[in-house]
């Protein structure tokens, strides 16, 4: 009975998990339209089954995986955002050798965001880090050029590191609260040194997921080297994935043992260094990437807050759904224009439609109302402000404008006159129907945003 | 609810069609124009029986776009949809010849729709949003000629300007909102006290810088880089309008000290931009210092806490500078250049176009029965009456004496000279300046009955008042038909040409950052290289030069003027404001660019550099949670 319930509230979670197999099975077969026809089904079933399960606050096996609200609204985000990523992975690598065994790996790494997601307990966080990491590091060595080879193995050992310190400094907290589940951490009450190092293992692991200053070192030169649909998609779905983690871990951790101060630095210095780092950036794939990195300051502003305002968690759902439409679709669009600066040269003139989405990308990025970015910041700068922390969101004001630096630089030569080429390519069909989907969600979910979990 | 939905979607709805079909953009513009007037005169007349209208959308939660349109708000949309109806009609004669048409009409017109999103906005967070979007529509459009010699420049320095000056807007926004509990504007107008002084002073920064008060009137001048039905509608009725009209609709809330703030900043405007009027070279540089100018007579009447007269004077003006900037435009589509010297005589060649101008002129001056006569009385009257009019009266004839004599020497120039051939006829540049011509010569007689419509009662002026407008306006008029600017500026002639550089340091803080954004952006942009560091660096350095000469030129003038008296004490207090404030500025974007290049330092590519760089991180992470459990 109990194994029942278990599983049906795990629906989504096993359909995605038996696509992902049958995805491998076709790839056997060399039938790459088959494993995206595949994927695609099992992502839109996923998010199916997930809609009647919102409103839903359980667990199941014990408490060590949750289904919840910040689940639910995970899958909601992550599913859609994988979808369009596989369709950028086609309209990229398209016809290439091995095509059908990257969509699977994007499967299966967004598997193991869902687990990061839902953790409830260390070793799902544990399985959830490993799952998306394994998986992104094949992902990223997939041209076998140096470039990516190389950014591959600096992306393994960064994990390898980060991950043993993270099982490391668990062992910690399983000490002192005699379990594994994260709701047993309010034990931990008193025991400052033993929560510290739990702490830190935590920051580590998730702070290399979700490319937080000075763990996000591997970030540049991994999207740099990979394909930039691979880019895309490490970008918005694991950064997401780690901040729900963040999530679910300290929702559940006493406030007075001096993290949120620790993390409030850290996302002071992580969006201030991303964007200081791409305003001096010459390749477009390194710019994004490090205005992601800046990026995940903001989604930190939201789990400072956890547990002391009411806009702490919508806020990082919030966000993470605008960031992962408004990313996706700027990768989109790197994608039809070239890999370099000097690419988007005119491009707004030549290409007029993919120009404005582009530039509805840049300001929602930027945060300019009312597009979705904004409402996603509006609520992280008003979760800071109500935990107290008036000078974090100072500080994410003040790089807002530092934002605006770095995001004018892509928007005031495109509409220069140029006489560069942009044709289109081959798979354009597939990437301008991700732009449509980006820049409507980017559009209009803002003005929609009462339909979002609110605080 | 339909009404103002059609006010605010028509002119959205016309440019976004003008943008995506890229044909026959005129008359879509027009369209949605007459659209949006139909929607406002509708508004007017629902809202003239007493009740408003309201409308509330989702947004955010507890955050809804609040849009109300009352007396006040539909009376200003009104005017915004008239004068845009009648730039755009005139435009559709100005632009025939541009390649560029769609994206012209298409940015105007979505200019119209966030400037009525603006007006109607009953609440902060909607007015905010409206806000930056005109900011950023008045950079595309100063910018439209982007290929020309200095127009992305002075886009730029309208766009940092105004960009500052939101801050203030920002702050008192979240302030009103935090002490109030909700966002909406007319709810947190009950605030007093302390935060309610704070908050006026904020909102004050705000429209200096929309409204282009001193220090912060340089930009104005600059913008006139744009074609000349934006600076029609954009720089006279408008955007321009913008901070008048955000003091306007909190005058209520305003305590006593923020008024007489109000009213200095408004009142030494309308002095010293009166004289940059006077000693312009150009037609429309002329005209914008004017517009500076009456927005600090605005600004006095506010501070006087007689809003309505603003009101009054923002309309007349609104019809009579749009009025005299088509005028403007149409010498300038003859004579191809706005410069005083070039336009000699240019009114004699267009008749029909020079007594339009004139009559606007006049109406501005302050002659019966036009427009602003009655206004500006409404002003003087509130001067007058105000607890500190010791202050506010002498500003506010000064400010009127002036208004006459530039108006009257920009008519002298165009009527003495040798007239030309005209090229062509300009039927509709005609017919869009031709209405704004009779609006300004009538709307004195609206006056009355919208006073009642807004629930205001304006003191009867009396004879006094009326006596002594005339009188200012007459003088100014003669004086500046008489007098060559040199003869009745003396020694205030070179500093009033040049902005008044002392006056405006402002620029210091403001337009250096703009280069230190270039500069920031010119490490790795080829285009930036050629212009900024080999032609910006180079020129920017020799405008520095000069700048510093002229600042010393313009004090030596003073000194002859003003004495020896006290000079010692002004050149330390000069140096040490511009010195230090150029240091900190340079320093700052040095200190930027150095980090920039520092970060991109760190990321050297060697790898176990960078893990003894994250094994440090976690260092001092550590090192924090050790710590901040004392703190607690």
């Amino acid at each position: 009975m109990e194994m029942g319930r278990d599983l049906a509230l795990l629906a989504p979670e096993l359909t995605l998990a038996a696509a992902a197999m049958l995805m491998i099975v076709a790839e056997m077969f060399r039938a790459a339209r088959l494993v995206l026809a595949i994927g695609l089904a099992g992502l839109a079933a996923a998010t199916i089954l997930t809609l009647p399960m919102l409103s839903v606050d359980a667990t199941v096996f014990g408490g060590t995986y949750r289904i919840d609200l910040i689940s639910g609204w995970a899958k909601l985000i992550l599913l859609p955002g994988t979808a369009l990523s596989l369709l950028l992975v086609r309209a990229e690598i398209a016809g290439r050798p091995r095509e059908g065994s990257v969509q699977s790996l994007v499967v299966l790494v967004t598997l193991g965001a869902l687990m990061l997601s839902g953790a409830g307990d260390m070793m799902v966080v544990v399985i959830g880090v490993v799952m998306t990491g394994l998986g992104s590091f094949a992902l990223v060595a997939w041209p076998r050029d140096d470039a990516a080879t190389e950014a591959a193995m600096k992306y393994l050992v960064f994990g390898a590191v980060t991950g043993s310190v993270m099982i490391y400094g668990l062992t910690f907290w399983f000490g002192g609260t005699g379990s594994t589940l994260f709701s047993e951490l309010g034990q931990l009450q008193g025991q400052t040194l033993v929560t510290i190092a739990g702490l830190i293992a935590i920051i580590v692991g998730l702070g290399y997921k979700g490319s937080l200053v000075p763990f996000h070192f591997w970030a540049p030169d991994a999207y740099q080297g990979a394909p930039v649909s691979i880019a895309a998609y490490l970008s918005v779905i694991t950064k997401a994935a780690a901040f729900f983690a963040f999530a679910q871990v300290l929702r559940d951790l006493p406030r007075d043992g001096g993290w949120p101060l620790a993390l409030a630095v850290i996302a002071a210095a992580t969006m201030t260094y991303g964007y200081l780092a791409a305003l001096v950036q010459t390749n477009l794939v390194r710019l994004i990437a490090y205005s992601s990195v800046a990026q995940s300051g903001y989604f930190l502003m939201g789990v400072v807050a956890l547990g002391a305002s009411g806009f702490a968690v919508p806020g990082i759902l919030v966000f993470a759904a605008a960031y992962v439409a408004m990313n996706l679709g700027a990768f989109a669009v790197v994608l039809l224009a070239g890999r370099d600066l000097g690419d988007l040269e005119g491009f707004g003139r030549t290409r007029p439609w993919l120009g404005a989405a582009m530039v509805v990308f840049l300001l929602s990025l930027t945060g300019i109302p009312p597009l979705f970015g904004f409402v996603g910041k509006f609520y992280l700068l008003s979760a800071a402000v109500e935990a107290g922390y008036l000078w974090l969101a100072i500080i994410g004001v003040l790089n807002s404008v530092l934002a605006l630096g770095v995001y004018l630089r892509l928007m005031v030569p495109m509409y220069r006159t140029s006489s560069t080429e942009h044709p289109s390519e081959v798979g354009a069909v597939l990437t301008q129907g991700t732009v449509v989907v980006t820049v409507l969600a980017t559009l209009l979910i803002g003005l929609a945003a009462g339909i979002l979990p609110g605080p | 609810m339909i009404w103002l939905a059609l006010t605010i979607l028509a002119p959205l709805g016309a440019g976004l069609t003008a943008l995506a079909l890229r044909r026959a953009p005129e008359a879509i513009a027009l369209i949605g124009a007459a659209l949006g007037l139909a929607g406002a005169i509708a508004l007017f007349a629902g809202v003239a029986g007493g009740t408003d209208i309201t409308a509330s959308l989702p947004f955010l939660p507890d955050l809804p776009i609040r849009l109300v349109a009352s007396p006040l708000t539909a009376t200003l949309a009104l005017v915004v949809a008239t004068v845009a109806a009648m730039v755009l009609t005139y435009a559709a004669g100005y632009m025939a010849q541009d390649p560029e048409r769609p994206r012209f009409f298409g940015t105007m017109l979505m200019f119209v729709a966030a400037m009525q999103l603006l007006v109607l906005s009953g609440d902060w967070i909607t007015l905010l949003a409206a806000w930056e979007m005109i900011g950023f529509a008045s950079y595309l459009l100063i910018g439209f000629w982007h290929g020309r010699n200095g127009v992305p420049g002075a886009a730029m320095r309208a766009f940092l300007y105004t960009r500052t000056a939101d801050l203030g807007l920002y702050l008192a926004a979240f302030l009103l909102i935090g002490i109030a509990g909700t966002s909406e504007i007319s709810a947190t107008l009950a605030t007093t006290g302390t935060p309610a002084l704070i908050a006026g002073l904020l909102l004050l920064f705000a429209a200096m810088g929309k409204s282009a008060q001193v220090p912060m009137q340089d930009w104005l001048m600059r913008a006139m880089a744009g074609p000349t039905p934006v600076s029609a509608l954009l720089h006279s009725a408008t955007l321009v309008a913008a901070g008048a009209i955000l003091l306007i609709r909190t005058a209520p809330m305003l305590p006593g000290g923020a008024l007489l703030a109000i009213g200095i900043v408004g009142g030494a405007t309308a002095v010293i931009a009166g004289l940059m009027a006077l000693a312009a070279t150009d037609l429309k540089r002329l005209l914008a210092a004017s517009t500076a100018s009456q927005y600090g007579l605005m600004l006095i009447a506010v501070g006087a806490g007689v809003p309505i007269a603003a009101l009054l004077h923002l309309i007349a003006h609104a019809a009579i500078k749009s009025a005299l900037f088509l005028g403007a435009g149409v010498f300038q589509h003859d004579r191809e250049s706005t410069d005083l010297d070039t336009l000699a005589g240019a009114g004699r060649t267009r008749p029909g176009i020079f007594a339009g101008f004139a009559v606007a002129a006049l109406a501005l001056a302050g002659l019966p029965p036009l427009a602003a006569f009655y206004s500006k009385d409404a002003i003087l009257a509130a001067a007058l009456d105000s607890p500190s009019a010791a202050w506010l009266l002498p500003l506010a004839l000064a400010g009127s004496v002036l208004t006459g004599a530039y108006m009257g020497r920009a008519l002298k120039v165009l009527w003495s000279g040798t007239p030309e051939k005209p090229h062509d006829p300009v039927p509709l540049m005609a017919v869009g300046m031709g209405v704004l011509v009779a609006l300004a010569a009538t709307l004195g007689l609206v006056f009355k009955p919208l006073e009642a419509m807004l629930g205001a009662h304006l003191a009867e002026p009396g004879w006094i008042v009326p006596a002594m407008g005339l009188a200012v306006g007459l003088a100014g008029l003669a004086l500046g038909w008489l007098l060559a600017p040199a003869r009745l500026l003396g020694p205030l002639l070179a500093p009033a040409r040049n902005g008044f550089p002392l006056a405006g340091g402002m620029d210091a803080l403001v337009v250096r950052p703009t280069l230190a954004l270039a500069r920031l952006c010119d490490r790795l942009d080829a285009w930036i290289i050629r212009r900024v560091v080999l032609g910006g660096i180079v020129a920017g350095t020799q405008a520095l030069s000069r700048r510093i000469e002229r600042a010393e030129d313009s004090l030596l003038a003073l000194l002859n003027a003003v004495g020896r008296l006290n000079l010692s004490l002004g050149l330390a207090s000069l140096r040490f404001d511009r010195d230090t404030i150029d240091r900190a500025i340079f320093g700052l974007v040095d200190r930027t660019i150095a980090l920039g290049t520092r970060a991109r330092r760190l990321q050297s590519g060697l790898i176990h550099r960078e893990m003894a760089l994250t094994v440090a991180g976690i260092a001092l992470v550590t090192g924090v949670l050790l710590a901040a459990p004392f703190y607690f």
